[in-house]
């Protein structure tokens, strides 16, 4: 990725971010959210992740925030209150996050660059080797093409098989949840 | 019968009971979708002693399934499994006990309609319990733990009519989110360093270190132990503790402390087994880190114990108390050996003993609250006279959880204190006698209360209903046997 579109992706997902608690109206900070995922995506577009970095634009920005929007303007939410801040809090909030941020750089400083390889030709037919002869997977990769749908899915359900399953069982959990906490009350 | 049934036979009955509470009709009250869990999950347990994995029979078509890629048994995940299933059928015989405050405070005040997920939910969470304790790498672990998560942040909200249960809810979801962030970060940052999250692969990538650079490793060792350290109630993430123990309803209360602390405890010994072998680069660095948590969990729960009032509250500090013994036996980590059960195993002891004692606690703490309104200390009072052999029971089970010798609590800790000592912890060794002379204190404040303060004059006699009664005597014989005779729980663990 030329270093220019790293930064400039990178700034919007910032601004993105710290406006989310900047605002303090929600639908404001809804649609922050939805500028730094646009930028999530372009950084994961930028790594060669074009199936993550579409996907990211699709769900979360097209789909998820979409919902949320809809959802504070159905409950109408007002601005929220103007608090009085008090001194003590803001101030270890901010030590803490300072002290959190010297340890990630030092420890970033401390760690050696590692070089990726280049998703050229000659690396993509050298992966090929590892899928069966003639299969969709290895016929792209060693045309050069990166068949990275295929290749989530293959992963998805060969090496994380079980996983799914579970996470079936979490969202079933997850709807009786919100359904048995949030049903209307028989008075 | 391969042993990956356990769990779909778990979650299946869960499905039929949501169903079966969803389509029959209500008019006899819920009670009974909490007993056909009990004894669905009673005949799961019997089939766990009958489950073999791939070694049982390895000539089996299910034993090359590329299914034990991700799940292992060999015997600590045996007995997770039995321990969660357990503990389950436990909480919902306590919870059938316990549904006229939980009616009270769900639907309508005078119908038990809303509480039959309350009896589904606790089995969906063990099935992510048993599915931590076979788990074989990170990501399957980090899945499972959610489930159980997710779980609690509902059992812990259920009462929402009450706003101490809703407050409870509301800090564990936040502080929950917060410690799953640092949980992600951290395997992500191992991951970078050691290009995998199988712990097989731990083990093996820290055997033949070669550039192995160890700064970014230990930063993630560090995140997922602030991670862990949440589901086990070990300070700096301990502070949701007592607030939620609090407001929770008390059989949700009962799982949290015990199954939770117990599925949190088997991910942080799979997880550390690797960084603590003697051939790990990190092993004097993580063994320092467990040792300063433990030493500092050991201070706060013994001391921030003393000064409660409200029993509930008390019971939590206390299991901080107890997450600090049992970090402090896996910072003196031992290998099994043929004079000695190694720390994985005291720590699986350990959750064993305190699985009789603070259930059998709690099965109390919910007909005191049912049947006189409270939770305080001073609810207790005068129970000597009015009822003296639920007093007796009560002060054995106190007795226990403060580690008093001939009782199952005094075993545990004693494996604790004998692995410190042959580590030469003698700092934190110190600390942990201190801990437990505290805990004699605060533990023989009820004791006081149930015998020698004379209760109010509108305090209602309490009499046990059948349930809690049967339970109550099973939980405290095998604390009393279990201090005496040991031996059971060794040769689950083989």
């Amino acid at each position: 990725m030329p270093f220019y579109l790293f930064w400039l992706f990178t700034t919007v997902m910032l601004i993105g971010g710290v406006s989310v608690i900047a605002f303090r109206n929600p639908v404001s900070s809804a649609l922050s959210v939805v500028t730094c995922f646009v930028g999530l995506a372009g950084l994961f577009i930028g790594l060669s992740a074009f199936f993550v970095g579409v996907i990211q634009i699709l769900v979360y920005t097209g789909a998820v925030m979409v919902l949320f929007l809809f959802i504070i303007m159905l409950l109408d939410l007002k601005d929220e209150e103007h608090r009085t801040n008090k001194i003590a809090p803001i101030a270890t909030g901010l030590v803490l996050i300072g002290i959190f941020l010297i340890q990630l750089f030092s420890v970033i400083a401390d760690t050696p660059n590692a070089e990726s390889p280049p998703l050229d030709q000659a690396t993509l037919s050298a992966a090929a080797d590892s899928y069966p002869q003639d299969s969709k997977i290895a016929t792209e990769l060693k045309e050069g093409h990166l068949p990275d749908v295929h290749l989530i899915g293959h992963t998805l359900f060969t090496q994380y098989n079980l996983h799914l399953q579970i996470l079936g069982v979490l969202l079933l959990v997850a709807t009786i949840g919100v359904v048995s906490l949030s049903k209307r009350q028989t008075e | 019968m391969p042993a990956y049934y356990l769990e779909a036979f778990t979650v299946t009955l869960g499905l039929v009971l949501l169903l079966a509470e969803a389509f029959f009709p209500a008019r006899k009250g819920k009670a009974w979708v909490g007993i056909a869990g009990a004894i669905g999950l009673a005949g799961i347990l019997a089939s766990a002693f009958l489950t073999i994995g791939p070694e049982g029979n390895p000539t089996a078509n299910w034993a090359s399934w590329p299914m034990w890629n991700f799940y292992q048994f060999d015997s600590l995940a045996r007995f997770f499994k039995i321990f969660s299933l357990l503990t389950t059928i436990f909480v919902l015989l306590m919870a059938v006990d316990y549904r006229s405050i939980l009616a009270r405070f769900t639907d309508h005040p005078e119908s038990e309609n809303g509480t039959g997920e309350f009896y589904c939910l606790p089995i969906f969470a063990c099935a992510g319990m048993m599915w931590i304790a076979s788990a074989r790498d990170l990501a399957t672990a980090f899945v499972a733990l959610e489930l159980v998560t997710v779980t609690f942040y509902i059992l812990v909200a259920f009462m929402r009519r009450n706003i101490g249960s809703l407050e409870a809810g509301v800090k564990y979801l936040i502080i929950g989110a917060l410690s799953t962030g640092f949980l992600v970060y951290g395997i992500a940052w191992i991951y970078g360093s050691l290009g995998t999250m199988t712990f097989d692969g731990l083990a093996s990538a820290l055997h033949s270190p070669g550039t192995l650079h160890t700064t970014p490793l230990l930063f993630g060792i560090a995140l997922v132990l602030i991670g862990l350290g949440f589901k086990v109630g070990a300070v700096p993430t301990h502070i949701w503790i007592p607030d939620v123990y609090q407001g929770a309803p008390t059989p949700t209360t009962a799982f949290l402390s015990v199954g939770s602390k117990a599925a949190g405890f088997v991910l942080l010994i799979r997880f550390i087994e690797p960084f603590l072998d003697g051939f790990s680069p990190v092993r004097h660095e993580v063994t320092g880190i467990l040792a300063i948590l433990a030493t500092a969990t050991l201070l706060f729960g013994n001391f921030a114990a003393i000064p409660q009032t409200n029993f509930k509250r008390l019971l939590g500090y206390s299991s901080i108390a107890h997450a600090g013994f049992l970090l402090l036996a896996l910072a003196a980590w031992q290998p099994e050996s043929i004079n000695s059960l190694g720390s994985s195993k005291s720590v699986a002891f350990y959750l064993a003993t305190y699985l009789l004692m603070t259930l059998a606690v709690f099965f109390v703490l919910g007909q005191v609250r049912v049947q006189r309104q409270g939770e305080a200390i001073a609810d207790f009072n005068g129970l000597g006279k009015s009822n003296p052999r639920l007093a007796t029971v009560m002060t054995v089970l106190l007795a226990a959880l403060a580690g008093v010798p001939l009782t199952a609590g005094f075993v545990g800790k004693f494996l604790v204190f004998d692995l410190a000592r042959n580590a030469h912890f003698w700092c934190p060794l110190i600390i942990g006698c201190i801990g437990a002379a505290a805990g004699f204190y605060y533990y023989f404040k009820i004791i006081r209360a149930m015998w020698w303060i004379e209760p109010d004059s509108s305090a209602a006699t309490i009499v046990l209903p059948r349930i809690t009664q049967i339970s109550l005597i099973m939980l405290t014989a095998a604390v009393i046997i279990i201090g005496i005779y040991p031996e059971p729980i060794y040769a689950l663990l083989r």
